[in-house]
């Protein structure tokens, strides 16, 4: 797994799975999900988009950076792309550490990193045709 | 020569495709090139500040050189996770 972009439903329980490791004291996730409202307006899903190639490139690059930072014994990152719908699960990041300080770090990092750099955009649709890009942040190095 | 353009999101949008191909003269930079895609679509000059162009999957700055087959994404704004 370590890290990917999928089409694929995320399924969260895999994830974690796959950063267990008998060295490792404490697991962290974070599972990101599809919103049902946005700035007050009732979201009936949303549209990913991604720079694949760029965003596989980045996510190994991210991993590297978190690895630099903390001792991590496991890591893993799934992004979807495509047509979501509200309450699926949109992103999934997993940190395996000795202990847990550092895993809840890694992982806020390697999550907060992923929103500022990957090449990704989302489309918010609300119903009857109505959808609008996400304003978004310009990608930081 | 011939550079790869990729456009993405609002991006695409507005200039009605995903990907074209732009002819430049040799030498040319970044900075040529999006002035070509700025007289190709006028109306992607609204998010001038915002997008971030990228030379074969890396960020690049508007002196970058450019060489045949190079891929130049135009990227908007982003939103991940």
């Amino acid at each position: 797994m370590t890290t990917k972009i999928t089409k694929n439903p995320i399924d969260p329980g895999r994830v974690l799975a796959s950063v267990e490791d008998r060295s490792a004291g404490g697991s962290v996730i974070f599972v990101g999900t599809v919103r049902r409202r946005s700035e007050g307006k009732s979201v009936k899903g949303l549209t990913y988009e991604v720079y694949r190639e760029m965003a596989e490139k980045r996510m190994k690059e991210i991993e590297a950076g978190v690895r630099k930072k903390w001792p991590v014994v496991k890591m893993a990152m799934v992004h979807r792309y495509g047509d979501l719908k509200v309450g699926e699960v949109s992103v999934a990041v997993a940190v395996s550490c000795e202990h847990r300080a550092e895993a809840f770090e890694a992982c806020r990092f390697a999550i907060d990193t992923v929103k500022r750099t990957l090449p990704m955009w989302k489309k918010e649709k609300f119903g009857l045709g109505s959808e609008k890009w996400v304003k978004g942040t310009p990608l930081e190095t | 020569m011939i550079i790869k353009v990729l456009y993405f999101a609002a991006a695409k949008d507005i200039a009605r495709t995903k990907d074209e191909s732009v002819s430049l003269r040799d030498g040319a930079t970044l900075e040529d090139l999006a002035s070509e895609v700025a007289r190709l679509h006028p109306r992607l000059s609204s998010m001038k500040r915002s997008v971030r162009f990228t030379v074969n999957l890396e960020v690049a700055s508007l002196g970058a050189k450019l060489t045949e087959g190079d891929e130049v994404g135009v990227l908007p704004p982003v939103a991940g996770g």
